[in-house]
């Protein structure tokens, strides 16, 4: 079916606008003279009002002219010859409403932050990196082939991290902020991993073989090949929405300012890879293996955070933790195949859990009222645990939820310090061989050679 | 005639700062000649290389070869369209960004004749003047690390490159010696060529010259040697028309072998300096890698990687030896903070290593989708090689950032004291990165044109293997029509 012209302009106005954004204040940026708070303040909101507008209007054109999936191509991007990049976007009611939602939410998070970030010193970087962000989101939402998937999951990636490390005078923020983009980039190397597969297997990278409602048994893709693209689908999205045992980057995202924390771990970001699995569904389908490890992997993540939130003692990463149980249901309602259930979860969980991150900061004043007013903390009964568990399971579900898990000290132990001991060891046997060439040890440059060019 | 006298101009303006540093101009004048120089030559390249009527432009001789026709030691063509201003570029940004303290006379100098080597490189495909051009390269950057600080730096560098140097020399002796086409002679002149390159580009197993010089040696002369990656041209002019697919095969998995095992060692490193040789190697080891696929699709994504690594790259590390003359040697174990003082350096190191990283938005993403594309059916482990270093790649680039610009403010200097970047560094810095970032968003004009660079060199390529295998066929036919005749006067006797 050839796409309505129309349609085409309303997708290309809604991505376009927060991509002008971006580059608009990212030049401001690079030359060091940035815009205005109000101005900044402004064209954001203009940018997003504008994406939202043309998105809903586009869900309208959509709903109204055609049903089934439509692949909108912009033409080739990178090279006039075979197999360069080229701008392709597929679009359903799935997409334009995922894409609707994002721009909504990025623009009351904008208008939020006007307020919230006023005379902040990173005020302007911050809008750059929400820029990228929604930018990112829209098209990981709309995204048509591998690359434009990959752009977006990679402007979503580095903003995230960006963001954790916002206030970049505090240690913490940037030890946490580096700890979080480790696993991005876990999940972007899945991502791309199963890209390669897929080109390889099935010589094209469209998503239309994955996202569209063609079968992949119908495409040449063999049952294993589909089974270990799924897989590593689903290892990308684990990453990226801090599925088990990815989850111990999330209580660290919290460093960043408020708004981005809701935009991204209460909202958005955290909801990118049920998004894609959702899109994904017809390759769900037929790979029972891979249906069966992301309902697995989604029930013991609810679990899990719907324990671990209960022992937070500040309420943002409690706020994460319970995000992330309903993540790991609605992970679970895709596996299962309730999609409607799970778009319609996704939907109101974002915008609910939107609206907690974003009071959160009052609540907690006005909580300090109530303290304040009454002399004690206001009581708050027994919970479902202490009414069904025995006191030593207790206190051992405690120690887990306290310790979120063990996961970092498990990631620490098994992957990050035996990776670091080997190629510290590579690095001696480098040395090793020049001294060889040597033969003598080489004196070390002494500290403050500033110009030793 | 213009086109000619910019040819001129551009082999010219390096001689004049070279002239220039032997009089007795002020270091500080001298300087400023050379930055005008390279913006000159800047200018000057790009007309050179569109000029369509020095596309056709080339000098060829028999007196340096016994290869049938002679071989070209001056010529334009497609490949180079794109290295000329690559490497004025080069030489912009080390005389405009290099701390005053570093660059006296003698660098100025230096620069001049690294780029004068350069561009003399790109613009030849003779086997003997790449060799002649090499010795003379291998020759400056020793002079760099002449003083006795450097002493022990050098020794390492001298057998290094120097064993590279020997080989590249016997193997062009065998490959342009008489009768050597399309023969054995020919076949080990080209593996001799071809590990002369691997040492050269710092391929595992004969890298660790590379980190060591990065580190202890003197980073600068390190950067402009190695950042034009003269050894991937040698690869592209010398090798891939020539080397059968086992071969090109065997310099590809080393080649990502490097590129993973960089990125991995580049992540873990305490030295910022002995970080940016480990990230060099696995960049230019990249491009080794597309160039060695017999797909244009690669082989594009390698020219592409090769220009915007070399660009991202050489950017990176100037900005790391800006920060050390602001604070001295830095190591990454510890938080230096000062985004605040410096944001332009920090921004423009981030862009920079996320160009390396081929992050989407930069010249280095369209490079490694085509590289990645392209490689996939030949050698479908490529394309993982590539995921796997990429991710690595981008995880130490922002553990260098973290590292270098935040984790605290800025108190160790004073807070009067400047440490901002002056208006020539700024503007230098900028206009990289937004070349980056351009060519990044508008790719089309610059990859069509790697698309036909890649197109010539296979097609030479395809040449060649034709002539080999027909003149094969000959051969066979005139053994066999010879064979009976032999065969019967053996039997008759």
């Amino acid at each position: 079916m050839t796409p309505s012209l129309p349609l085409t302009s309303l997708v290309l106005i809604g991505v376009g606008s927060p991509a002008i954004l971006l580059v608009l204040l990212g030049v401001a940026s690079l030359v060091n003279r940035p815009l205005p708070e109000r101005w900044t303040g402004s064209l954001a909101a203009a940018s997003m009002t504008m994406a939202c507008a043309a998105f809903l209007v586009a869900l309208a054109v959509y709903g109204t002219a055609t049903s089934g999936t439509q692949l909108l191509s912009y033409g080739a991007w990178s090279a006039s010859h075979a197999g360069g990049t080229a701008i392709e976007f597929l679009v359903d009611q799935l997409s334009l409403g995922f894409a609707a939602l994002s721009t909504a939410i990025a623009g009351v998070v904008s208008a939020f932050s006007n307020r919230y970030l006023h005379r902040e010193s990173g005020y302007n970087r911050y809008f750059v990196l929400l820029a990228m962000f929604v930018t990112g989101m829209l098209l990981v939402a709309l995204a048509g082939n591998v690359a434009v998937l990959f752009i977006g999951w990679e402007f979503v990636g580095l903003s995230s991290a960006l963001l954790v490390a916002f206030f970049h005078e505090r240690p913490a923020a940037v030890s946490n902020a580096f700890r979080v983009l480790s696993v991005y980039r876990i999940s972007d190397a899945a991502m791309l991993s199963a890209a390669v597969l897929l080109r390889h297997v099935a010589g094209t990278d469209s998503l239309s073989l994955l996202f569209g409602r063609v079968a992949p048994s119908g495409t040449g893709l063999t049952p294993t090949n589909a089974t270990i693209i799924a897989v590593l689908l689903i290892v990308a999205v684990a990453c990226k929405s801090a599925l088990l045992p990815f989850s111990s980057w999330l209580p660290r995202a919290m460093e960043g300012p408020t708004p981005s924390s809701a935009v991204y771990y209460g909202s958005l970001s955290i909801h990118a890879g049920c998004f894609l699995l959702l899109r994904a569904a017809p390759l769900l389908e037929v790979t029972p293996m891979a249906r069966l490890l992301a309902g697995g992997l989604g029930a013991l993540t609810a679990v899990f955070a719907g324990i671990a939130t209960r022992v937070q003692s500040d309420v943002k990463s409690s706020l994460a933790y319970a995000s992330l149980t309903q993540v790991g249901i609605i992970v679970v309602e895709i596996a299962v195949g309730w999609y409607t259930v799970a778009f319609v979860h996704l939907v109101g969980h974002a915008c609910f859990r939107l609206l907690q991150f974003l009071s959160a900061p009052n609540v907690l004043h006005d909580l300090h009222g109530i303290r304040d007013a009454i002399g004690n903390h206001p009581s708050t009964g027994d919970g479902h645990i202490q009414r069904v568990a025995s006191e030593r399971v207790r206190q051992r579900l405690f120690l887990i939820a306290l310790e979120r898990g063990f996961l970092d000290n498990i990631l620490d132990r098994l992957v990050v310090a035996p990776f670091i001991r080997f190629a510290r060891l590579l690095t001696h046997l480098d040395d090793w061989l020049c001294g060889a060439v040597l033969a003598v040890r080489e004196p070390t440059v002494p500290e403050g050679a500033a110009h030793d060019e | 005639m213009s086109d000619r006298l910019s040819l001129v101009g551009l082999a010219a303006l390096p001689i004049a700062v070279i002239v220039a540093s032997f009089l007795r101009i002020d270091v500080e004048r001298l300087r400023r000649l050379a930055v005008a120089g390279a913006i000159a030559s800047l200018v000057a390249a790009p007309v050179v290389a569109l000029s369509p009527d020095l596309r056709e432009f080339s000098i060829r001789t028999s007196a340096l070869s016994y290869v049938p026709g002679g071989e070209a030691i001056i010529r334009i063509n497609a490949l180079s369209a794109a290295l000329l201003p690559f490497a004025a570029g080069l030489w912009l940004l080390t005389v405009a960004v290099t701390p005053r303290a570093a660059l006296d006379r003698r660098g100025v100098r230096r620069t001049a004749l690294a780029t004068l080597i350069t561009l003399a490189s790109f613009l030849t495909e003779s086997a003997v003047v790449l060799l002649a051009l090499s010795v003379a390269s291998v020759w400056t950057f020793l002079s760099a690390l002449s003083d006795p600080a450097h002493r022990y730096q050098r020794r390492v560098v001298a057998v290094y490159l120097g064993v590279s140097t020997v080989l590249f020399a016997l193997g062009v002796a065998l490959l342009v010696s008489p009768g050597a086409e399309g023969t054995a002679i020919e076949v080990a002149g080209m593996w001799l060529i071809v590990f002369a390159a691997l040492v050269r580009k710092g391929i595992v197993p004969f890298h660790a010259w590379v980190p060591e010089v990065f580190d202890h040696g003197r980073m600068g002369p390190a950067i402009l040697f190695n950042a034009p990656q003269v050894g991937a041209y040698i690869t592209v002019v010398l090798i891939v028309p020539r080397a059968s697919a086992e071969m090109l095969r065997v310099i590809a998995i080393l080649a990502l072998i490097t590129a993973v095992y960089g990125a991995a060692l580049a992540l873990v490193q305490t030295s910022a300096r002995r970080a940016c040789g480990y990230l060099f190697m696995s960049q230019s080891a990249l491009v080794m890698a597309g160039l060695d696929c017999t797909s244009v699709i690669a082989l594009t994504g390698g020219l592409l990687v090769w220009l915007s690594a070399g660009l991202a790259f050489a950017g990176l590390a100037r900005c790391v030896l800006m920060l050390e003359a602001r604070r001295g040697r830095l190591n990454l174990t510890t938080y230096h903070g000062g985004y605040e003082r410096m944001p332009l350096l920090a921004v423009s190191f981030l862009c920079m290593g996320l160009a390396c990283t081929g992050f989407p938005g930069t010249l280095g993403f369209i490079g490694q989708e085509l590289l990645v594309g392209g490689a996939i059916d030949a050698f479908p482990i490529m394309g993982f090689a590539v995921v796997v270093a990429s991710a690595l790649t981008g995880l130490a680039v922002l553990r260098m950032y973290f590292s270098l610009f935040c984790g605290r403010s800025d108190e160790l200097a004073h807070p009067n004291l400047r440490l901002g970047l002056t208006p020539r560094e700024a503007w230098t810095f900028v206009a990289l990165v937004m070349t980056l970032v351009g060519l990044g968003i508008a790719p089309r004009a610059l990859v069509d044109s790697r698309f036909a660079a890649s197109d010539d060199i296979l097609r030479q390529r395809q040449e060649r293997m034709l002539k080999n295998s027909s003149e094969r066929l000959v051969v066979r036919v005139w053994e066999r029509r010879a064979a009976p005749v032999t065969t019967n006067a053996g039997s008759s006797n």
